[in-house]
Formats: C-alpha cells, sequence, structure tokens
C-alpha cells in the first residue's frame, strides 16, 4: 500500500498549514466538511530542502543537526502541534484511534519524511506530516500523487500580487490551485455559515460543478447561492436560462438554495463583489490548456487572485 | 429530504480516471500523469531562466564582434552571462553551472581538456575545500554551549547587552573559523534563548529577531577580518596572485596578500562595525523583553549538564590553534590551501571526527562551483574581456564623474553589494573581481584597494536570505521572514558602506595602500 494512500472510497481532505491564521481556518473547515463518518484528513507542512550551496558550502544539514542535538525543533513541529490541538479540541479524534509514526527518507535531506499516523476502527485516518520538498508547491502537488485526495485546502498569501507579477512569480496558492489534479479551496478570511456561491456559464462542466459542490455543502450543512453573470443586457436571458438549469440541480439534494444572482457586467468584478457575501466562491476549472490560459488568462484564475475571501477551485 | 448521492469518486471525471487507470495500469496512468505535469506549460516556465540566459548566451555569439574585443573574450562574456544568470535565478541546481563552464572552455573557447582541469584547482580552491572540513570538524565537537555560557557571563542578562556580546564572540570566532560555522553553531543558542524566554513565537518576534540578526550581521561584517572568514577572501587573494604577481619583478610581491596583511588592513572595519550593528537592531526591531534573567539560569542548567571540559575538546582547540598559527606565520611560505588541509587531517588522524561527517557536511557542489568560477575568471583576464568591461564601465562613470577616488570606491562597492544581494558573495567575487581588478589598472587606482573594496562588499548582503551563508542560515531556524532582512538590511547597508569608504579614505593611506 502507498504511504497515505488511501484505503477506501473514501473522501479525503489534505490540509496545507503554514502557521498562519488562514491555514489554520482552513483545517477549521476541513474538520467540518470530514466531520461525518467517512472524511480522511491528511494534515501536511511542507519544509524546503535545506540547501547547501547558499550556505557557502557548509551543508545546512549540520546546522540542522547542531539545533537537534540542542532539543529544538524543526520550524513545522510548533505548527502541525497547534493544528493537532485545533483538532483534539473539535473532538474529532476519540481514546479508540490508534497511532503510529512514520519516517520516510528523501534523498537530499538527512530528516526525511516524518509523520503520525491515526487511525480508527473503521479505518478512517487523521495525518500530521511533515514533509520536505525542493519547494512548497511541489511538496502538495507530490502529496497529492501519493494520496490521491478529493481536495485540497491551503491558505491564500497574506499579500496580494499583481497581474504582472502573478505572471511572472505566482503565489503558491496560485499554482497549486491552477496544477493540481483535483478540487482546490484557497482560504481567505474562510468563516463557516454564509453559504457557497456557485458561478455558472450554462457549461456542462459548471453543472458538474453544481453537483459536486452540493455535495460538499451537505457534508457541512451550508446553503448554496448560484450566479450567472451577463456580459450585457441582451445577453440575460441566457443566463437566466442557465441558472434555470443550475437550479434543476439543487432540488431535492436536502441543501438549501439561497439566492439566485444575475448581475451584469464584468464576470470577474461582479462574481467577487457579489461573493464578498459568501463563505466560498465556488468556480469551475478554466478549460483551456496552459498555454491558452498564459496567453488569455481565464476568470477562474482572475477570480482565485482577486477575490476577497475564500474560492474553491473545482475539479 | 436525502441527499443526493453524489459521491465525487463516482462522478463523471473519476469515471474517466478509473477507464485510463484500467487501460493503462495504475503505474502507468501515474507516470502518464508525472509527464503531463512536467511538460505542463507552468513547469517550463519555472525553467525559464535557464531557457533565457541560453538565447542570450547564443545571441552574444552570433552578434558581431565589438570594437576592441576579439571573438574569444566575447566567447568569454557570453559564458559569464550566461553563468551570472544562473547563478542568480538557479533555475538548475548551481554546480550543473560549474559543469557547463568546464564544457563551454573546451567546446566553446577550444582549451584543452588537461589545461580546463589544471587550471580548477588552486590553492584558493584547496584553501575553501579545507575551510570547509575544518567548519564541519569544529562543529562537531559541540563547543557551543560553552561559548553560550561564556557570552551571557560576559555580558549579564540585559538584552542589549546579550545582542552585543553574541555579536562580538560570533564575529571575532566568524573572522577566523568562517561565518558558516559559527552561525550554524550560535544558531541554536539563539533559539535557546528565544524559546525559555516564551514558547509562544508570536510573543518574541523581535526579541527573536535581535538575537538572531546579532549572529547573522555579526559573521557577516567579520568574515572580511581574515581570509580565512569566507571563500570570497581566498578569491581575492588568488586573483591578486594571478593578475599582478610577477616573480621576476620585486615591486609586485607586494600582491601576494598573506593573512595578516589581510587581517591589518580588514580586521578594523569588522571591530569598527559591532557596535553600530546592536544599536542598528535594537532601534529597529525593539525586543519585547529587556531582561532574560529567566532563560540564561535555564541555558546555565544545560551547561552545567555538559560537565567539565573534555581531553576532546582541549584537543580539538589545540588542533584550530595550531592551523591558526600556520595560516598567521606560513600562509606565505606553503599556501591558505595547505595548512587548512593539513588541519582537516589532523582532525581525522586524531579521530576528532569521521571522513563521513566530512562527506556529508561539506556541499563539494560549491567546491567545483568557485573552482569553475575562477577557472572564468582567469580566463576573462587571459581574453581581454575583463580589460574591455572594465574600461566601458570607467567610461560610464566618467560621464556620471564618478571615475576617481571616493566616487569610484563607491560606484564599485554599490556594484558589488547589488550583486552579492543576489547570488552567494563568493560567486559575487569570482563573476566581478577580474573586472573590478581591471577597472582599477584602467582607472589608475591601486588594485589592492579595490580588491579589499570588491571583497568587503560583498559581505553586505543584508538584504536577502540568499546573500550570505550567516542569513541563509539563520533563516533556516524558521523565526525570520523575509522582509525582515529588508526592514534593517538597508541600514547595515548603508552603515557597512559609510565605514568602508572612511577607512578607504583615511586609514588605509596609513598603511600603505
Amino acid at each position: 500500500m502507498r504511504e497515505d494512500g488511501p484505503t477506501s472510497d473514501r473522501f479525503r481532505i489534505l490540509v496545507c498549514i503554514d502557521g498562519s491564521d488562514e491555514s489554520y481556518r482552513g483545517l477549521r473547515y476541513a474538520v467540518k466538511l470530514g466531520g461525518g463518518v467517512d472524511a480522511d484528513i491528511v494534515m501536511v507542512y511542507v519544509r524546503p530542502i535545506d540547501q547547501g550551496l547558499r550556505s557557502g558550502g557548509l551543508q545546512i544539514r549540520v546546522a540542522r543537526e547542531n539545533m537537534l542535538d540542542w532539543g529544538l525543533e524543526l520550524p513545522g513541529i510548533q505548527v502541525l502541534k497547534k493544528g493537532w490541538e485545533i483538532l483534539r479540541e473539535t473532538e474529532l479524534i476519540g481514546d479508540d484511534w490508534t497511532e503510529e509514526s512514520v519516517h520516510t527518507d528523501v534523498a537530499g535531506d538527512p530528516l526525511g519524511d516524518n509523520k503520525i499516523d491515526f487511525s480508527n476502527k473503521l479505518g478512517r485516518k487523521i495525518v500530521l506530516k511533515l514533509k520536505v520538498a525542493t519547494d512548497v508547491t511541489t511538496g502538495i502537488l507530490e502529496q497529492w500523487e501519493i494520496g490521491e485526495y478529493d481536495l485540497i485546502i491551503l491558505g491564500a498569501s497574506s499579500t496580494r500580487r499583481s497581474a504582472a507579477r502573478s505572471l511572472i512569480d505566482p503565489s503558491i496558492a496560485e499554482k497549486v490551485a491552477l496544477n493540481a489534479p483535483c478540487s482546490v479551496l484557497v482560504a481567505r478570511g474562510l468563516e463557516v455559515g454564509h453559504g457557497h456561491l456557485i458561478c455558472t456559464d450554462g457549461s456542462e462542466r459548471a453543472l458538474e460543478t453544481i453537483d459536486r459542490d452540493i455535495y460538499l455543502a451537505s457534508r457541512c450543512n451550508c446553503a448554496v447561492s448560484l450566479i450567472s453573470v451577463s456580459p450585457d443586457v441582451e445577453s440575460q436571458p441566457q443566463s437566466l436560462s442557465f441558472l434555470e438549469a443550475a437550479r434543476s440541480h439543487t432540488t431535492d439534494t436536502g441543501v438549501k438554495l439561497e439566492d439566485v444572482l444575475n448581475p451584469v457586467g464584468d464576470a470577474v468584478e461582479e462574481i467577487i463583489e457579489a461573493g464578498a457575501n459568501y463563505s466560498v466562491i465556488v468556480v469551475s476549472d478554466s478549460s483551456r490548456s496552459g498555454v491558452e490560459e498564459f496567453l488569455m488568462g481565464s476568470v477562474t484564475k482572475s477570480i482565485v487572485r482577486k477575490a476577497h475571501n475564500s474560492v474553491l477551485v473545482m475539479r | 429530504m436525502a441527499v443526493r448521492p453524489l459521491q465525487p469518486k463516482n462522478s463523471g471525471v473519476m469515471h474517466r480516471t478509473k477507464r485510463v487507470q484500467r487501460a493503462i495500469g495504475v503505474a502507468g496512468f501515474r507516470q502518464a500523469r508525472r509527464w503531463r505535469r512536467r511538460l505542463d506549460f507552468w513547469y517550463l516556465w519555472e525553467r525559464r531562466w535557464f531557457l533565457i540566459a541560453l538565447l542570450i548566451g547564443a545571441l552574444m555569439l552570433r552578434m558581431p564582434t565589438p570594437e576592441g574585443l576579439t571573438t574569444e573574450a566575447l566567447t568569454v562574456l557570453a559564458m559569464s552571462t550566461v553563468a551570472t544568470i544562473l547563478f542568480i535565478t538557479e533555475p538548475v541546481p548551481l554546480p550543473t553551472v560549474a559543469l557547463l563552464i568546464i564544457v563551454g572552455q573546451v567546446f566553446l573557447l577550444g582549451i584543452q581538456s588537461t589545461d580546463v582541469a589544471r587550471s580548477l584547482m588552486t590553492d584558493s580552491v584547496l584553501f575553501i575545500m579545507g575551510s570547509l572540513m575544518l567548519a564541519v570538524a569544529v562543529i562537531k565537537q559541540k563547543l557551543d554551549k560553552r561559548i553560550a555560557w561564556l557570552i551571557v557571563r560576559m555580558t549579564g542578562t540585559r538584552t542589549s547587552s546579550i545582542a552585543f556580546g553574541i555579536t562580538f564572540v560570533s564575529g571575532v570566532l566568524a573572522s577566523f573559523i568562517g561565518e558558516h560555522t559559527v552561525a550554524a553553531m550560535m544558531l541554536p543558542v539563539g533559539i535557546t534563548l528565544i524559546t525559555l524566554t516564551s514558547g509562544n513565537p508570536k510573543e518574541v518576534r523581535n526579541l527573536a529577531a535581535v538575537l538572531l540578526f546579532s549572529i547573522s550581521y555579526g559573521c557577516s561584517i567579520a568574515s572580511i577580518g581574515t581570509p580565512s572568514g569566507g571563500a570570497r577572501n581566498a578569491i581575492m587573494i588568488g586573483y591578486w596572485k594571478e593578475f599582478f604577481f610577477d616573480p621576476t619583478n620585486a615591486e609586485t610581491r607586494k600582491f601576494l596578500v598573506d593573512y595578516l596583511d589581510w587581517m591589518l588592513h580588514a580586521y578594523p572595519m569588522f571591530l569598527i562595525q559591532i557596535p553600530f550593528v546592536t544599536f542598528i537592531l535594537l532601534r529597529t526591531f525593539r525586543p519585547e523583553y529587556r531582561d532574560l534573567s529567566r532563560a540564561v539560569v535555564k541555558l546555565r542548567a544545560q551547561v552545567d549538564a555538559q560537565g567539565a571540559m573534555k581531553l576532546t575538546d582541549w584537543l580539538a582547540i589545540v588542533i584550530f590553534l595550531f592551523v591558526l598559527y600556520g595560516w598567521v606565520a606560513h600562509s606565505s611560505d606553503f599556501g591558505l590551501g595547505t595548512i587548512a588541509i593539513m588541519g582537516a587531517a589532523c582532525f581525522l588522524i586524531t579521530g576528532l571526527v569521521q571522513w563521513e561527517d566530512f562527506n556529508s557536511g561539506v556541499n563539494w557542489g560549491v567546491v567545483l562551483l568557485y573552482a569553475a568560477a575562477i577557472s572564468l575568471g582567469v580566463q576573462m583576464k587571459d581574453t581581454g574581456a575583463a580589460a574591455w568591461v572594465a574600461e566601458s564601465f570607467l567610461e560610464m562613470l566618467r560621464s556620471v564623474g564618478a571615475d576617481e577616488g571616493i566616487a569610484l570606491w563607491a560606484a564599485v562597492s554599490g556594484l558589488t553589494t547589488a550583486v552579492t544581494n543576489t547570488m552567494s558573495n563568493g560567486a559575487a567575487v569570482a563573476v566581478l573581481g577580474p573586472i573590478m581588478l581591471k577597472l582599477a589598472t584602467v582607472a589608475e587606482e591601486s588594485p589592492l584597494l579595490i580588491g579589499f573594496i570588491t571583497s568587503i562588499s560583498s559581505s553586505f548582503a543584508y538584504l536577502t536570505v540568499v546573500g550570505t551563508p550567516a542569513c541563509t542560515i539563520v533563516y533556516a531556524s524558521g523565526y525570520l521572514k523575509t522582509t525582515d532582512f529588508l526592514k534593517v538590511g538597508w541600514k547595515m547597508v548603508v552603515m557597512s558602506t559609510i565605514v568602508t569608504l572612511l577607512l578607504a579614505a583615511l586609514y588605509w593611506p596609513l598603511i600603505g595602500i
């Protein structure tokens, strides 16, 4: 069996934490989503691999080993401990859970990957993992390969990047949101209880997004709302038909449909403005290829970068 | 009302995934996914600097040869430009740059493979190698707790005094045994004082910045104090000898700079800066705790648990003092490198360190990188490329009236500071050294003075994490943000530049430059 690999068709959430408040909010949201009976939660802190070249020829591992000799912890341990306390507060883990520590050697780093694996009799897992990788984005994507998750949750960067900077040097959240093979929730001031705003453009992909988000909303008892932006007044009837189709996907699901919005204007700006009142803006993955997206941009990418609150990119 | 059974793993996409998996097997599917990701545009985009560097290099090779430049010199310039871009942007592992320099010299410049190989190993490279092995050996002796206790005994428990003590002791040690060695030894001391003061990092944010920067900046300002303080000093000594020493001309003997000569010129610079460092740090970060009595008491308990100094501890100190004596008294006879290597051999013979420790603790890629960079630097001189760039640079400075005296020194210092903040300081001196020394010749300045300014300014990499080994090491603690380096770094750059220029104008003339 692969390390951290799925043992069943259980819903699997990867929560990437870095010590920021956003990432802890993301963790709480993951608990809410996985609070039923069948979700695995893997909490990962990615530590960039220690590089000796920049230290003038002395491997940083020498400094690192010296720190460990003093009984000092690696940077990510404190962050994982706080995440663990949050999990304990939610009483997610009971006394009957078993604990197992696992170390995996990683080429180029003496400390490698380390994790503590908690599991119950039903096979449900909660994992705390300290992972090393060449960079944080690669670490998160590699972790997906190991575990094949249904959802990745990570905190947004504290500083907002301009379009030009984002083009040249996208943030970790942007890179993961656009490259991960599964759905990604970029947490930004994430608060439970304000519902999900699902964006639709009438496409098959958008309808699939609605189905998937209703499943997620049902897990956290969240209401959903729908939005379809018309570029001008003439195209409003078409948008209304999209919304009607979308509405039909929400019936008989047990999930409350709150608002149905049809603003006129620029899609990105209208969605961001309307989305500010909700916990999460839900968008479909862009259908464009990497090159097309780079040259022309995409609504999804712009929303991930500019939104004031959390964005879920659904795949 | 029941929720529609919409398990994501049974959705359309997942069905497609499963179908693909069944068709090509799980392993094949994962492999295909991996390849798809590797071919993904964004992954190519992340390697963009490698492609851009190669493109620029190719364009330079195809362009008409500028006046005053030979074809060989243009080729060396193209190679240097590509190497500089790769040093700064690091799209490929840095030792790759060293390998490409070696390959380029054979294929593009047509130099015999044996000659290229010979140019890779000089006394400077031997010294860098030996110093790194000594660094590992010293750290392995675990003398850091005793040093920590020495600091707090000297300084008392006031935060400002401890910060000053850490800067002073880190500096004095770093000036002899290298900044990376001391930063690695002192980092646990700093973190222990921080964690013993408060377990909550947010409560000691500024205290952490003051103590950790006291270590890194203490090491940085001291690393120019002696040749063994940093690889760049040895590189500059090598360049002086290679470029200006002529065994048949007694006048040129002044370019054989030995350990004491270097100290005489550069050590005062370190001593003058110490109080300024503490002042700048305390003014910038204002620590939350003015007194660290609680932490000091606990630290003392930890040190007491170690017991008295052991025979092996004393032996390690004796070997290092022996190496230091060799550097000071005999480096002009035997070379800095031979003495460093001899010291490393002594540590191995006495069993104080194992070869495996050297093997895993030294990044041999760095040694290769410096060797290749120095080799390319020599080609810069031999082909006339360095002189051409120096003349062009001087022409530019002349247009703004900065082609002589303090203005020229400030320009040299400014350019070196800018470059060293973007790449390792050893690489900065390896790349800039030949140009700056030729600049000195063309501008009729002393190559020793310009060389010292270049080498000293290469330690002003206070602005970024990658600039100096000490900064990289303290950043690994996880307590500092990259913005902290900018917040305090610019003040340090201004202070260090002023001290350097004052030293060059007032002190060096007194001792014969």
